[in-house]
């Protein structure tokens, strides 16, 4: 498993070597996972982690219910410090330093590393405010300024154009495909590097669907996107590395393309080919 | 397939129906009479000297005095209870999922929420009105604040237990999304969660203010009552059920018909406190979904 890793990371390695390297292999790793383990009390969730997440490319993350796919997500950005109990061991170096550290300060590392859930969650503000409010614990900015960063971070999401009259009345009259693009607004308002989408539609219907997909397709350009996913033509559609999980372990790493054409693992194709999970 | 099987059902269900429709019946039965009961007798002392003229005038007078000590009563309970018990109340729901302390506490909690209210007034008057004479050498012995401070302890538990309930019906997500949006915690709390379960944590004080806007127990040994009209919180204090009480055991005819007067208006401001608490908040306990 750490072999496949070394295999997807390294330029011109792989089991089909021309292709393999060409056009990921160089890439820089803009999140390096290493031998990382994750602790539910006892219950060992994720078994020697290791991968390498490429710079400004959409990564995904797939396999069965309750393989971990969700549990990894939530190291990058630490959210599950929030639990009791729980426990992640091993180095998730972003840019040169050990997010896992407990001394690496949450406060920066969320507003480097971004997520938006499953289910869209506005606050309980206007729509306005709801972009505003992670800006403002961040920085100071003053009106316009404000005025100016909730704009294109709502332009970013795809919504500037359905919102821009109705800035100031309650996020919660959007629709669920709206919600969700205010969340993923609001996750870019603060200009983070890495964006962590969990299960980003499986909430929305098939149109509100392709429109985030096409929205994380252009969000590529700016940000280094991890996606957990249900849906394996998510997966295929807007990836360029997939990672396959089962339980707990990280079957195989590769290029999207080959992930879903000549994965080298039997598991990984029988996952693919919907013969299990 | 057997009919005698679909039988047998039809026939439990409908001695199912017809018990808990009993039972129903039995229980709005009681309920309306006491309403009927308290409308029909409380209608005869309705007249306007009820909320002008005072209890020392007795048979001539009205019940104006025991209003206004209700009011402040119920207030200074409120105003009490209502800061101590959001606050209890929030930390039990978002502070204290790592300690053991949580629990204990909720428990506790629970246990003052069904503490006889008798009780609670003892409590008052040993630690209040008790200490309060002897400090003052008798000039403030019962009180206003004292009743006050009695109805909080009965007000607190309810104030508590709806603030932890209403937030932890916050859903889970919404911490998260805050918090990976690299929100402190008390931020989260404050601006977020507070906000969205605030027309819960309302109606839990509106139905706290109900509950002690009854209560008579606590108050008989706490403001103990006052035939004059007192807006000063260190003199005693008449309050409406404690009127009622009085009135109730008096050989007056007169006087029993304005007891019922005022079970009356106690009667409709309960009734409005409930409507307003649970139709001006009940199209969202938690205003996010």
């Amino acid at each position: 498993m750490t072999k496949m890793n070394e295999v997807a990371s390294q330029p011109g390695f792989g089991t089909s070597p021309h292709a393999a390297a060409a056009d990921l292999g160089q890439v820089p790793a803009k999140m390096t996972v290493r031998d990382l383990n994750f602790y539910y009390g006892d219950f060992h969730a994720l078994k020697h982690i290791a991968m390498d997440v490429p710079e400004k490319k959409v990564t995904a993350i797939i396999g069965p219910s309750g393989c971990g796919k969700s549990t990894l997500l939530r190291i990058f950005n630490r959210i599950y410090a929030i639990y009791p109990n729980l426990r992640a061991e091993g180095e998730i170096v972003l840019d040169g330093e050990n997010i896992l550290d407990p001394k690496y300060s949450l406060n920066r590392l969320r507003s480097k590393v971004g997520m938006v859930f499953q289910k869209p969650v506005p606050f309980p503000m206007t729509i306005f405010e709801n972009v505003a409010y992670g800006i403002r614990h961040h920085e100071k900015l003053n009106r316009s300024q404000m005025d100016e960063r909730v704009e294109q971070a709502l332009r970013g999401a795809a919504l500037w154009d359905e919102v821009k009259d109705k800035l100031k009345q309650s996020a919660l009259g959007l629709s669920g495909g709206q919600q969700q693009r205010l969340c993923i607004a609001r996750g870019i308002a603060l200009k983070p590097e890495v964006l962590l989408l969990d299960e980003p539609t499986s909430a929305l219907d098939p149109i509100a669907t392709s429109r985030i997909e096409q929205l994380v397709e252009e969000l590529k350009k700016d940000f280094t996107i991890v996606i957990v996913t249900h849906n394996m033509q998510q997966a295929a559609r807007c990836s360029d590395m997939t990672a396959f999980m089962y339980m707990g372990e990280l079957i195989e790493f590769d290029r999207t393309e080959k992930i879903f054409t000549k994965p080298d693992k039997k598991q990984t194709e029988d996952y693919i080919t919907g013969r299990f999970g | 397939m057997s009919t005698s099987l679909y039988t047998t059902r039809r026939v439990k269900n409908i001695l199912a129906m017809a018990f808990s429709i009993l039972a129903t019946a039995i229980g709005l039965f009681f309920l309306v009479w006491i309403l009927w009961e308290t409308l029909s007798q409380g209608l005869a002392g309705l007249k306007p000297q009820l909320f002008t003229k005072i209890t020392a005038y007795r048979e001539e007078g009205g019940l104006a005095n025991a209003m206004v000590g209700s009011l402040i009563l119920n207030v200074l309970g409120i105003l009490i209870a209502t800061p101590i018990g959001v606050a209890a109340g929030t930390w039990l729901a978002e502070y204290s999922r790592r300690s053991r302390l949580g629990p204990t506490i909720r428990f506790l909690n629970d246990i003052l929420l069904s503490a006889p209210s008798i009780v609670l007034g003892l409590f008052v008057y040993t630690i209040v009105v008790l200490p309060s004479k002897y400090l003052t050498n008798g000039d403030v012995t019962f009180s206003g604040l004292a009743g006050g401070i009695a109805l909080a302890l009965i007000a607190l538990p309810v104030i508590v237990r709806t603030t932890d309930e209403m937030l932890r019906l916050v859903p889970g997500t919404l911490r998260e999304a805050a918090l990976s949006l690299g929100v402190p915690q008390w931020k989260l709390t404050m601006q977020i969660l507070v906000r969205s379960a605030r027309s819960g944590i309302v109606t839990g004080v509106l139905l706290a203010l109900a509950r002690i806007s009854g209560e008579t127990a606590p108050l008989l040994f706490t403001a103990f009552g006052n035939n004059f009209m007192t807006f000063n919180p260190l003199d005693k204090m008449p309050s409406l059920p404690q009127i009622i009480y009085e009135y109730t055991k008096d050989p007056s005819p007169d006087i029993n018909t304005l007891a019922w007067a005022g079970a009356f208006v106690l009667t409709m401001f309960v009734l409005a406190l409930s409507l307003i608490a649970r139709f001006a908040f009940s199209r969202s306990k938690v205003s996010h979904d």
